[in-house]
């Protein structure tokens, strides 16, 4: 190195010039970093920060073997911004064009139609409304939604005018050109596609079209059991049923992370700050078993195509612990397509086993004999004298609704042949025996006028009548012990069965048997609950028997008997309530001779019931024999039906053999 | 060395200087070299985790499928166009065996042997040359 380069004086200013630059740089630093940190910090955040939310995902309801009723997926709705297509002096834009057939058959659309869509920039202003327009509501004819739940487009833009309003598919650009027309900015092509579909469109690569994917529910096995699913609406909302019951198990929590994002929005994992993993939604494991659901659904479709009635409802439980295994009625619906239902036939939605009521009919002859059982006021031989028109009671001679059968014996019927031939006569001597404050209680004791506590479908209370309010009238005692004056769910009548059934005890029915977490822990386990005691178990095993007598030759239900197999249940035909104009004008409501609800309630085996069957069928009498819909010719034989093949199913074993025939011997009580 | 001397410190300062700067810059590079990897493990792991979501969407999907397929009236249908004739066993055809079905095999298999009257009972021995 020279001399002369390393002079003092150089060396000040090298030394000078080095730390000023360097003076200059870190200056620069601090102003950048101290003194205007807020604001370029602000910028930053604004233009890189992102939140990125993860949905988690809903979880499934399993049916009692494991078989999936309801799960989610991922769709994708593919649409197009026709404003983003290549332009025709693009040199690759006839080779996108070239494509357009085969996005076409992939979407399967028409290729006409796909063609109108992509060429479709700009939507035209809406014309001003006619007053003839504006009168008739915008609703165009034949457009239906079903409880208020549209589905929308997730995409969707709505500017607020009528044109877009109603129009849905597409997203515009709400500022408009000279001319009123919004830029189309999104038009959707097709919904529902499915991810190897989109894979396919996704390798066509067309500019300009692209998916939006979204998460639908769907329910694999279309229309079973689905009054006890309910659906959840497009919008991602659970609207009824165990969709809506279990929301709280199912939804899940979302997760999310906080980054940032480059120019082109794409996430820079680098830089992820903070991150709450997603906690998927709990599986929900039913009771129901699909195969008996199907079962039921299956012999529900012969009855309507038999019958045609207004509606039908079948239950079946375990009696021993309350689970129901399958609940079905007609007419029913495609939760896939709840929103196709017609306007006029939203009663489809309703699970009509709960949320309707009926008037049980002769099955609710079970109330008076156990009361009038368990107060030890008759025995299965007690005999009543079945001819009476009238009969006393507290003072005054009451009418004796009629009895159509015919007995060897009128005047010295016994108390199991009362039960087993349902005599009104008998049925209603029974309660006057009782006295109605008693006969009352045993009815509440049954679980009639208040809700058991089912989960989904809008439980009702149904209707009794106590003594001494308006409703109880001079002959209600011996109205209501035919089951007139009385009305009440499906599942209440079932469930009055099912305690006579399990020796006494009205259980809650119940629908949900675990709750398990996504990685398949237990979370929560439904156990059987008793509600109350009706009666005790001595009484129901009496009654059982008695019950038996029913789905014999000698009873009103020889079509309800399963070969080899105790059946124990009880017929119910019912007239319908019909307004009836009078000559003044007045419109009274009178039973009808035309009209009826035939009903079969009965278990088996007897000796040790497994299986409670309900079939209720409503207004099938014009296609029914002779004209009248009975419970023992419309019902009993789909319960026999229904029977049969749940046996080798559930691998029912008869009682015989292990229990004495003539002893009845109940698991129900003893747990 | 004399270390007063400018010729001398003017060498160290300019070597000092340089080793500074490659050392900086080295663990600049470094740093950023270092940044560059985690970005891009950060960015793989990003791409995995898309393409761990896309396959779980794929099995969702093929689940649902499959769910679809053996539904109930999905099996009638086939069923019937298959002409496979298949129908729900009766109770008739069932037989029920109360005891254990392991021991019953056994009992069966082996009756020969644990008979009440006298039985002859013949071993087979393998001969050895």
């Amino acid at each position: 190195m020279s001399k002369g380069f390393a002079s003092n004086y150089r060396i000040l200013v090298l030394a000078t010039g080095l730390f000023g630059v360097f003076g200059l740089l870190g200056a620069r630093l601090v102003w950048l970093h101290v003194v205007d940190r807020d604001s370029y910090l602000r910028n930053i955040v604004k233009a890189r920060r992102q939140i990125i939310v993860e949905k988690a995902r809903r979880g499934d309801i399993l049916d009692a073997n494991g078989a999936i009723l309801a799960t989610s997926h991922s769709l994708i709705e593919v649409g197009v911004d026709p404003s983003a297509l290549r332009k025709p002096d693009d040199k690759l834009h006839a080779k996108d064009e070239a494509k357009w057939p085969q996005l076409a058959a992939l979407l399967g659309l028409p290729l006409a139609e796909l063609e109108k869509t992509f060429t479709t920039k700009f939507r035209e202003p809406a014309p001003a409304p006619t007053a003839s327009a504006a009168s008739s509501a915008a609703a165009p004819a034949g457009l239906v939604f079903n409880l208020n739940l549209s589905p929308a487009a997730p995409a969707t833009v709505k500017d607020g005018t009528a044109a877009n309003a109603e129009d849905d598919d597409t997203e515009i650009d709400p500022a408009a050109d000279g001319a009123g027309r919004h830029e189309i900015k999104w038009a959707k092509l097709a919904e529902n596609i499915s991810e190897s579909t989109y894979a396919d469109i996704e390798k066509l690569n067309i500019h300009g079209v692209y998916g939006i994917r979204v998460y639908r529910r769907s329910y694999p096995h279309h229309q079973l059991a689905s009054h006890l699913l309910g659906f959840v609406s497009r919008q991602q909302q659970p609207v009824a049923g165990l969709e809506r019951y279990a929301e709280f198990y199912l939804r899940g929590q979302d997760g999310w992370r906080e980054g940032e994002r480059d120019g082109r929005s794409n996430e820079l994992a680098q830089f992820r700050t903070r991150e709450v993993p997603r906690a998927d939604g709990f599986t929900v494991r039913l009771s129901i078993d699909a195969n008996v659901q199907d079962i039921i659904e299956q012999e529900l479709a012969t009855i309507a195509k038999t019958y045609q009635p207004v509606k039908a409802t079948i239950v079946v439980s375990d009696p021993r612990d309350g689970f129901i295994l399958g609940m079905a009625n007609y007419p029913t619906y495609d939760p896939n397509e709840y929103n196709k239902v017609p306007k006029d036939e939203q009663e489809r939605l309703k699970n009509v086993a709960v949320a309707d009521v009926y008037e049980p009919g002769s099955v609710f002859k079970i109330v008076a004999a156990s009361g009038a059982l368990e107060e030890r006021l008759v025995t299965p031989d007690t005999t009543f004298d079945c001819s009476l028109a009238r009969a006393d009671y507290r003072g005054k001679s009451l009418s004796l609704p009629a009895d159509d059968h015919f007995y060897d014996d009128p005047h010295r019927v016994p108390l199991s042949r009362v039960i087993s031939f349902s005599s009104n006569r008998g049925a209603a001597q029974l309660a006057m025996k009782l006295g109605e404050e008693k006969f009352y209680r045993y009815a509440r004791a049954f679980g009639f006028g208040s809700k058991l506590g089912f989960p989904v479908g809008g439980e009702v209370n149904g209707t009794v009548h106590a003594p001494g309010s308006a409703g109880w009238d001079g002959l209600t005692i011996t109205r209501m012990p035919m089951g007139h004056a009385i009305d009440c769910t499906v599942l209440q009548m079932h469930a009055a069965m099912s305690a006579i059934a399990n020796g006494g005890v009205l259980l809650r029915p119940q629908l949900i048997r675990q709750i398990r977490d996504a990685a398949g822990e237990k979370v929560y386990s439904f156990e059987r609950v008793e509600l109350n005691r009706a009666v005790s178990t001595e009484t129901a095993r009496t009654m059982a028997q008695m019950l038996m007598g029913v789905a014999t030759k000698n009873g009103t239900a020889p079509d309800a008997a399963i070969a080899g197999y105790e059946v124990a249940g009880k017929t119910g035909t019912t007239q319908k309530l019909e307004p009836v104009e009078l000559a003044n004008g007045q419109t009274v409501l009178r039973y009808s001779t035309r009209h009826h609800v035939a009903s079969f309630v009965g278990f088996f085996p007897a000796s040790r019931p497994q299986i409670a069957i309900s079939v209720i069928i409503d207004d099938a009498d014009a296609h029914a024999p002779n004209g009248v819909a009975y419970g023992s010719k419309v019902a009993a034989p789909s319960f026999k039906h229904i029977g049969e093949q749940l046996i080798p199913l559930l691998n029912i074993q008869a009682g015989r053999g292990v229990v004495p025939t003539n002893l009845v011997a109940f698991e129900g009580g003893r747990r | 060395m004399k270390t007063t001397d400018s010729h001398a410190f003017v060498n160290q300062f300019l070597i000092w200087l340089l080793v500074t700067f490659s050392a900086s810059g080295s663990i600049g590079l470094g740093m950023v070299w270092m940044r560059h990897q985690i970005s891009a493990t950060a960015n793989a792991n990003r791409r995995l985790e898309a393409r761990i979501a896309d396959v779980q969407r794929r099995i969702d999907e093929t689940t649902t499928a499959i769910e679809g397929e053996k539904g109930s009236d999905v099996l009638r249908r086939r069923n019937a166009e298959w002409h496979l004739g298949l129908v729900q066993a009766t109770e008739i055809q069932i037989v029920r065996m109360p005891d254990d079905p392991v021991m019953r095999l056994a009992r069966f298999g082996n009756r020969d042997l644990f008979h009440d009257s006298v039985t002859a009972v013949s071993f087979r021995l393998a001969a050895k040359e």
